[in-house]
This record gives structure tokens, sequence and C-alpha cells, in this order.
């Protein structure tokens, strides 16, 4: 999603790649490593055929349940919005629970921004959470530390000040030298607790109060505020987020602190979006009888209930828990993506399609629900997930 | 960064005066500044009782000596980047030179830029503006401290 | 008896882990990167386990053999691991308040094992055969 991405491919193969981190080149790497073949009942077979035997699945099921559309185009990401409201079926993205966040955010009631924002204004940035050093590599060097902006004229060292929240010390944590503060798992509505009574003017209950009121101190003078979040707040909670969103509020009474969670994958934004203007709500949605949401619609409900599964782009067998994995596994599958994980393994039919932005174009949202039009710079024989999509709406 | 005291802790502290100085702490001087090598201190090399300091001491030295070592002492660990550039994007020089690149955050533009992101992973060029080079050297750690991975070290 | 004591292990990911991952699932590299546990010198000792050495991990959801690594910093009671098709073996299934899984971490028994790391393949089949 980076726009300054300089590459040069030869046979198909990156060659030579320039302002890419590390994680981005081994992205570009895998154009040419496990790609994914099509395949009805583990034999290969043409293209064409994995998609007529994809569309009879799950033209022939009562109840299908559509996963994953993460590193899917916008364009995919409607369309298949549209073959969930045609099937009957529930969409879920269950790897993630950035989305609570994200629909507070799209309904207006947690304050965001863009990361150009960030750069030009913040001078406060706060890592909940949050590794994007590890997750996200240059989400410190291109917005949210170290560049010069408009108002953050004199660098990272006078302007900004960069705070983690964490478990451990994270590379980013690292960075942030004494602006670090750990906390025990789960321990971070504890940790907001205190900061909360810290910036009423209270002795906050923590071991080290003067460091918790320093950093109340910071944060009342901040004069703009970005809050990060990362699986370390959004996936680790036993409990809602209550706390998290009335300490932005809290925040939000001094200075504007703005929200931007950091997201699994290209276009996790896009598909949060895309759910949020059909039904109102991010996912898991059900579009079963009439538009309903709620996490009981989605795989940590009665997994047994779904008779068929198109997985998108996704790798729930490998990421989930391996009880729900192997339910998960029980249920006839079709996996539609660019290359072979745990899911495709499991499925009844594969369909491999091209991997946007290198071979196929379209567009996505930033975590900052900034759009980007994405290109193809390798030519491929294999069709886009939007390609996949509309011929299942045809069969279905 | 290598230090004397480290140096002179690995030598024979005789203050022989076969290396040519009249001290071991002089040696230990001229061995950091690469106007000496190891082999110039005779009894380290042929002594058999100094076998564990010179062992020491080549072990110490060898950043220093590789040839992976740019001319203003800057060693990178390819292996340990990751390619976020916060060095490239920190650098006082390419801030300076690079205004609309490297100091806002994005690949270099003005092709005056001295680190750079090539293939996944920091790269320095025109080591030469670097602010640790030549005579005048200040002893800049702009590229040492925002990294997230001990990529990149000066010796 | 603290061998028995079950670890917190909270699950992270690093840069070098996603990097084997987009370089193919199926690699040794990604397994050396994926199936390990940093725990804390002290848990390690209480449980005979040695760096280096492949260890048993079992909760109720299942059981994986990783690689033991003991961390520089003390974390007594915790341990670190990378979030792999090796930390979801274990991740509990059962839903929480609110109706959502707890996808960061879980308590496990963690114990010195005779047998070699488990593998993705292994892994893989284990979900889809049982």
């Amino acid at each position: 999603m980076c726009d300054d991405i300089e590459a040069e491919f030869e046979g198909g193969k990156v060659k030579r790649t320039m302002n890419l981190c590390r994680k981005g080149r081994a992205h570009y790497d895998s154009l040419s490593i496990d790609r994914l073949t099509p395949a009805v009942g583990g034999s290969e077979v043409r293209g064409e055929e994995a998609v007529t035997a994809a569309g009879e699945l799950l033209a022939g099921a009562e109840c299908p349940l559509l996963l994953g559309f993460g590193r899917s185009t916008l364009e995919a990401q409607k369309l298949g919005i549209e073959l969930a409201k045609k099937l009957g079926s529930v969409i879920d993205d269950p790897t993630s629970r950035q989305g609570l966040i994200m629909e507070r955010i799209l309904k207006g009631e947690v304050p965001t921004c863009t990361f150009d924002d960030v750069r030009n204004y913040a001078d406060v940035s706060i890592y909940w959470g949050d590794d994007p050093s590890s997750s996200h590599p240059r989400h410190l060097s291109r917005f949210s530390y170290f560049p010069r902006g408009e108002k953050r004229q004199r660098g990272y060292e006078e302007d900004r000040e960069a705070i983690v929240i964490d478990v451990r010390r994270s590379p980013t944590a690292t960075i942030a030298a004494d602006g670090f503060f750990q906390v025990s798992p789960g321990g971070d509505a504890a940790f907001a607790e205190a900061l909360l009574a810290a910036l009423g003017g209270k002795i906050p209950k923590v071991e080290d109060k003067k460091r918790m009121l320093n950093l109340a101190t910071k944060l009342r003078k901040a004069k703009f505020g970005a809050i990060f979040t990362g699986p370390g707040l959004a996936d680790a909670q036993d409990g809602d987020l209550g706390w998290f969103f009335s300490l932005v509020a809290r925040l939000n009474e001094f200075t504007r602190f703005s929200v931007i969670p950091s997201l699994p994958d290209y276009n996790t934004r896009g598909l949060h979006q895309s759910l949020f203007d059909v039904a109102g709500a991010v996912s898991p949605v059900s579009f079963e009888d009439g538009i309903a949401s709620g996490p009981k619609f989605g795989v940590t409900g009665l997994l047994e209930s779904f008779d068929a599964v198109l997985v998108v782009g996704s790798d729930p067998v490998a990421n989930l828990p391996a009880p729900l994995a192997r339910k998960l596994a029980r249920i006839p599958m079709v996996a539609v993506g660019t290359h072979r994980n745990l899911t495709t393994d499991a499925a009844s039919v594969t369909v491999p399609t091209a991997m946007a932005g290198l071979e196929a174009g379209g567009s996505a949202l930033r975590s900052d629900g900034v759009r980007v039009d994405l290109e193809a710079q390798v030519k491929s024989d294999r069709p886009t997930d939007l390609q996949i999509v509309e011929m299942l709406m045809e069969v279905v | 960064m290598i230090s004397i005291m480290d140096v002179y802790q690995l030598l024979p502290k005789t203050n022989c005066k076969k290396c040519g100085f009249p001290t071991c702490m002089a040696f230990a001087v001229e061995l950091l500044g690469k106007r000496k090598a190891i082999e110039d201190c005779p009894p380290l090399v042929e002594e058999p009782k100094y076998e564990k300091k010179l062992a020491g001491l080549r072990e110490l030295m060898a950043p220093l000596l590789s040839t992976e070592a740019t001319e203003t002492g800057m060693v990178i660990h390819p292996e340990r980047c990751y390619g976020c550039g916060n060095c490239v994007v920190a650098c006082p020089v390419n801030v300076a030179s690079d205004p609309k690149g490297t100091a806002i955050g994005r690949g270099p533009v003005s092709g005056k830029a001295i680190l750079m992101v090539e293939d996944g992973v920091v790269k320095c060029v025109n080591v030469d503006q670097c602010r640790r080079f030549g005579p005048e050297k200040v002893l800049c750690n702009a590229c040492i401290v925002t990294c997230p991975s001990k990529a990149i070290e000066f010796i | 008896m603290a061998e028995t004591e079950e670890l917190l292990v909270v699950t992270y990911r690093g840069i070098f882990q996603e990097v084997e991952e987009a370089l193919g699932i199926y690699s040794d590299s990604y397994r050396e990167e994926s199936a390990v546990l940093f725990l804390d010198g002290s848990d390690a000792l209480g449980r005979k386990i040695e760096a280096g050495r492949p260890i048993l991990l079992e909760t109720s959801s299942g059981k994986v053999v990783v690689a033991a690594k003991i961390s520089e910093e003390p974390h007594p009671g915790i341990a670190f691991m990378p979030r792999s098709p090796w930390s979801a073996s274990l991740l509990p299934a059962e839903v929480g308040e609110g109706g959502l899984l707890q996808l960061k971490r879980f308590r496990a028994r963690a114990s010195p094992a005779g047998e070699a790391v488990t593998t993705i393949e292994e892994i893989g089949e284990r979900i889809r055969v049982f």
C-alpha cells in the first residue's frame, strides 16, 4: 500500500526493489512461491472447471458461510457482499477483532484522521498493543514518528513523543525507549483506569505513580494525538472495549486524539467500510433473514449450522483455534486465493487468483480510510478475485 | 563501538616497546585507528601464553577490520534489517539534502540521500557525505538509535 | 509444584516470521520462526526445559511440540509465542464475554518433549483427519 515503491521484474519474478520494506519484499517474492492451483476433490482441473464446481457447491447449500475478503480489492468485496445477499449467507472475518473499533469509527463515535494528518500535526503517537515496526515496518518512518511534517519541522527528538503500551518490549517499544509502559497480559483496562485517574488529577493506583502522572501531563499538553491500536489491544480483551472508548473520549476533552487501528490485511478497512455501507455494521453480518450482525452469526456461533464455506484470500484453518478449525474443515469448502495454505489444503474446491497490486489492479482502502488505486505490474493468466466472484454470481 | 580499554585489556600490558610505541595503551590507540595491525605486536602473536588474549582481540577487532565496514566505520547487518527506513528518514544528511523525499518519510527523490532501502534492506551510498566522515567528523548516531533491530553499528 | 503450573502464553507477531510466512508456510524456515516458545529462565529451569530443545505444549484444544527459547528479560509465569498455526492449535475455542474468542493468549502446560517439533503438515493433517 506504499505508493513510492519502485520495482523491476524479470520473467514474472521481482528482480530489484527500492523503498520496499523487508515484509513487502517477501510479498513481492511470493509471486513465484507456493501458488495455488485449480483443483476439485484433490485432483487438478482447468480453472473454469474449478469455478463451475465452486458455484455448484455454493448454489446447492442452504446455509453458506463466506470468510475472508480482507485481501480482496474494494470491487471484489462489494460484489462479494452482493453474493452473500444472493446466497442468504453470513460474511465473517474471524481472525481479527479490530472491526469492533472500526465500527465505532465508521459510526462517527470515535475520532479518526489520516496518516498524512498524523505526519503533519501529531506530536504524540500512542501505540497500544501495537508493534508496527514489525507488522507495518514503514509506519513510523513514513507517518507516525520520524518524518517532518507541516507543523512538525524539527524532527522527532524535539517535535514528537512516542508512547508504547504493551505486554512485552517489542521492537517499537525499543524505539520509544522511555515512552514504553509495560502492562501485564489483560492489564490494559487497569492501566487505562490509572491513566484516567491521573488525567483527572487524582493519584493513580499503580506502582510508579510519578511516571503515570508525567504521562497524563504529557497527554494533557498534547496538541494533536494519534492512537494506533494493534492486536494486543483489540484481540486480547476478555470483555468489551468500553474502557478504551471512555479513555479516548476523556483525552478528547483536552485536545483531539484520533484513533487508527493497525489492520492485518491490506484491505481490511475496505471490507469494514463495504460491510458498514450495506449493513451499518462490521463483520460478522448475516443476510440469511434480512440483515443482522453480531458475533453469534459468525464462526464463533454454531459452526455446525453452515453447510458450505467460501473462503476468499484467507487462511482461517491455520488461524482459528484448533477445535473450530477442525469443525470448519469438515464443511464442504471452496477456497479462492493466491497461495496454497492450510485452508486450501482442506478445501474441496480451490480457485487460484492473481495478486492484487502485482498481477492485477483494483482499489483498496488504507487503514486510515484513504483510497489507493492498485495497478498490475506483471502479466498473469490468473483471474482476479472480482472475476471469480462475477462468475460465481452467474452460476448461483 | 569498541573502546580503547577493551583493546588494552587484551594486549600483553608489558610496555615492551617492540611495536615501536612506548606503551601498550599507545599501541591500542594505533590499533583502533587502523594504523597498526594486531600482528605488529610480536609477543602477542609469538608467545603461547597470550593465545587467549590474541583470539579475544581478533574477535573484538573483526568487525572493524572486515571489508563491510565503510570508511565512516558504519557496519550494516542486512540479516537483521527490517527495511523500515527509520534510519533513512531520521538521517540528518538525508533530511537536509532530500527535503521532498526522505525528510517527509518517502523514498529518496533528490539523488543525494546517503541511506536508502533497496531489496528490502538498508544500504549506504555516498559515504563521504555522512557526518562521521572526514577529519571533522561528528559522532552522529541518528541511524542507530532509530533502528528497531540493531542492524546498524559504528565501530 | 512449579513444574506442573500452567504458563500464560501470549502470542505476538515478528517481522521475520511474517517474512517467512510470505515466502512459503511449508518451509523449514517458517517452522523455525513460528514453532518456538520464549520462556522465562526460572520457568524453564523449574520444568527442566533446556534452550533449543523440543517442548510439549498442551491445552484443552490440542498439543504441539515447539522449540524452547529462553528470554533475556525476565517474565516469570508468562511465555511468548509467535501467532501461527502452532499457537492456533492451542487457542481456546470457547467464546468469552460478548461472544468473542480470545485470540491472543491461553494457559498451557509445558514440559520437555521426547519427540521432534510438530510440522505444519502434521498440524494440517490433525485438523483435516480427526
